[in-house]
């Protein structure tokens, strides 16, 4: 039954794809739909392609995983059409320009920041994608038992067949479609589970205890190699065995091994991770790296996402199919009123997996409580029902978010980087980009579906929010702070987050500046950008190319024509 | 059509132009004519104005809501129909407000274009 639900997703998705196949004329046709799409239409297009697994199971995880203060993220994601809608929509949409590359070439004149901004493309898109095929392979190895390589080469099948039959045009039907359905597996689950768990756990979810003691006979099955510290003499049943008594001290449990707890029996504790339930989980502000500076890393996730928000490439990319800059515009505020609905519903599957499932966070499990939470309700039929329902729109928001990234990658190296654009070279290049990153998602079980999402936006907000806010309204950017600004500004996010992963992390305040530095690498993009442009001198165009981005399209055909 | 064949020029204005001609958009180098010009200056003042006022808000909101949470903890302990205070300011309270704030500022950008109400 959740299998038959997620086949149905995929072979909807095929369909209104092969819809829009017909349509394609020309390069352009692919890339943004000849431009002829309403804004509330393109606004739920938009919200369907940000709707990301991040969103639908990650946020929801990180609650369970790092307490209330994780709320923060769908605010961040939430608020950054607004920085979109004031900055960036209308005046980006006038360039006329298809891609962030395009609009860097456009504004400045500069092939050299062209090619810098298709690889910066390239960066993002690979850092949002990879969680992407990670969620889908996660979920079905949770729903199905298919082992986890099924799931990510199944996602990566169906999206690129999808766009390589309709490009864009079919995406934005896809999108739309997908993001009424998402919301709709989303919320009413959410509204059954509320109505169904019991006063008691309603109560419970609302005034959480921390979670010491297991209150029943929890099986935690481990999703990774885990490092337990038990603290007094424990009977554990490993993986079905009989139960044998295991004395405090550590243990290590391996991934795919499911150990059993009594009821009453204490909970082991991990490594720098926090359990649920208690006085720093209820806190609302965020510290994943228990670094003590709460309000810093709170601010700091605000920051990255806010910002990062117009930096996505695949949502740059979607404004441009508005009919003209206040379509860009309308399309912007639309998509902060729908993005608002959905966000209002995380934090229930959030409080009410810290109450039923806090097993999860010893599991390395978080990213899947979602779609744990109705069998952990209702053992019977009504529960396998809404286990399917929520594993098909989590499977939605995987084919969505890919769809556009997959576009944007391919777009960036078959357009930007090589010369010369066919319908032929883009389906071939969406192709590669598919199995580019089904080959990078297949060894990153491990990583976090949620950190790896907000690296992504960090690094867009270090990098294009700089060269469009400056682009966009400041005349005297040159090309050459341009480039200077976005190398610093990647290398200070993407590199400082890469090397993270590879470093042992430093404890306190460097936790928080390394692991999140969107907070002083994004000024630092700008401050480099506005030095170095001002020591150059822009060419004589330049005021023009600024200006004419402000000029509403109505007032300046009628001048022309 | 004679111009549009001579494709060998290689500066990066004009392999945009070209790009340009394969979608279908008139290829134009950045300018503006004085009137325009004019017009497109005191638009973007009055935009960038507006602009700006509206992202002020924004950073008000969402770093003035982590720091009042973080200088009044005692908010955890108030209760509104059994839900704390501080988790209402984190996942209910910002949504309308910036639906609102967007509304707000979406009127404010398409006044000066509808009306060319300028200073």
């Amino acid at each position: 039954m959740i299998a038959a639900a997620i086949v149905l997703v995929v072979l909807v998705t095929l369909l209104i794809g092969a819809r829009g196949v017909a349509a394609i004329r020309s390069t352009s046709d692919f890339l943004v739909a000849s431009r002829r799409i309403s804004p509330t239409l393109n606004a739920a297009a938009v919200s369907g392609e940000y709707l990301s697994a991040a969103s639908f199971l990650g946020v929801a995880g990180l609650v369970l995983k790092d307490g209330i203060g994780a709320l923060w993220y769908g605010v961040g994601f939430t608020a950054g059409y607004i920085a979109m809608l004031a900055l960036v929509a209308a005046p980006m949409r006038r360039t006329g320009a298809l891609t962030v590359p395009d609009f860097a070439e456009a504004r400045l004149g500069s092939a050299g920041l062209r090619k810098l901004s298709a690889v910066v493309v390239l960066v993002i898109a690979t850092l949002y994608l990879v969680p992407q095929f990670k969620a889908a392979g996660l979920v079905l190895t949770v729903v199905t038992g298919t082992p986890y390589w099924v799931g990510v080469v199944v996602a990566g099948a169906a999206v690129s067949i999808t766009l390589a039959l309709g490009g864009m045009r079919a995406a934005t039907y896809v999108q739309a479609f997908q993001f009424g359905l998402k919301l709709l597996l989303f919320i009413i689950p959410a509204i059954w589970l509320v109505s169904h768990v019991g006063a008691d756990t309603r109560r419970d979810a609302l005034a959480p205890v921390e979670f010491t003691r297991f209150d029943r006979a929890a099986p935690v099955e481990f999703r990774l190699d885990v490092e337990l510290t038990i603290t007094e003499p424990t009977p554990v049943s490993i993986s079905g065995g009989p139960a044998e008594v295991l004395r405090p001290g550590r243990y290590e449990a391996v991934a795919g091994s499911t150990w059993t707890f009594p009821a009453g029996a204490a909970v082991p504790k991990v490594d720098g991770a926090l359990p649920p339930g208690g006085d720093r989980w209820s806190r609302p502000l965020l510290d994943p790296n228990d670094s003590g500076y709460p309000l810093l890393s709170t601010l700091s996730l605000l920051m990255a996402t806010v910002l990062g928000a117009m930096g996505l490439p695949h949502i740059i990319v979607r404004f441009h199919t508005s009919s003209d800059g206040r379509g860009a515009r309308r399309t912007a505020a639309i998509t902060v009123a729908l993005l608002s609905v959905f966000y209002l519903f995380p934090g229930v599957y959030g409080a009410l997996g810290a109450v039923l499932l806090p097993e999860l966070y010893l599991a390395g499990g978080t990213d899947t409580v979602v779609v744990a939470l109705p069998a952990r309700v209702d053992s019977g039929p009504l529960g396998t029902l809404f286990t399917a329902l929520l594993s098909a729109g989590a499977f939605a928001a995987f084919l969505a978010t890919s769809l556009g990234l997959l576009l944007a990658m391919s777009g960036a190296v078959s357009h930007d980087l090589l010369p010369g654009a066919t319908v032929r070279r883009l389906r071939l290049t969406t192709l590669g980009a598919a199995v580019f990153v089904v080959a990078v998602a297949l060894p990153a079980a491990h990583l976090d579906v949620g950190a790896l999402v907000t690296s992504a936006f960090a690094v867009a907000a270090s990098t294009f929010c700089p060269l469009l806010v400056l682009g966009i309204w400041w005349a005297r950017l040159t090309a050459r702070g341009a480039v200077v600004g976005m190398v610093v500004g990647l290398v200070a996010s993407a590199g400082v987050i890469g090397a993270s992963f590879f470093l042992a992390t430093p404890p306190g305040l460097a936790a928080t500046l390394l692991g999140q530095p969107a907070l002083w690498s994004v000024p630092l993009a700008f401050l480099t950008m506005v030095l170095v442009s001002l020591r150059g001198r822009p060419p004589a165009w330049a005021t023009a190319a600024m200006l004419r981005l402000h000029l509403d399209e109505t007032e300046r055909s009628r001048q022309r024509r | 059509m004679t111009r549009q064949r001579r494709a060998t020029v290689t500066s990066p204005q004009t392999r945009l132009a070209m790009a340009r001609r394969r979608t279908g958009v008139r290829a134009e180098l950045p300018h503006l004519a004085p009137a325009d010009l004019e017009r497109a200056r005191r638009i973007h003042r009055a935009q960038l104005r507006r602009a700006v006022v509206a992202v002020a808000l924004l950073a008000l909101l969402i770093i003035g809501l982590p720091v009042v949470l973080a200088a009044f903890p005692g908010l955890d302990e108030v209760r509104v129909a059994g839900v704390p205070v501080s988790w209402l300011a984190v996942a209910v309270l910002p949504y309308p407000a910036l639906v609102l704030l967007a509304g707000w500022q979406l009127r404010r950008a398409e006044r000066v274009e509808r009306h060319r109400e300028l200073p």
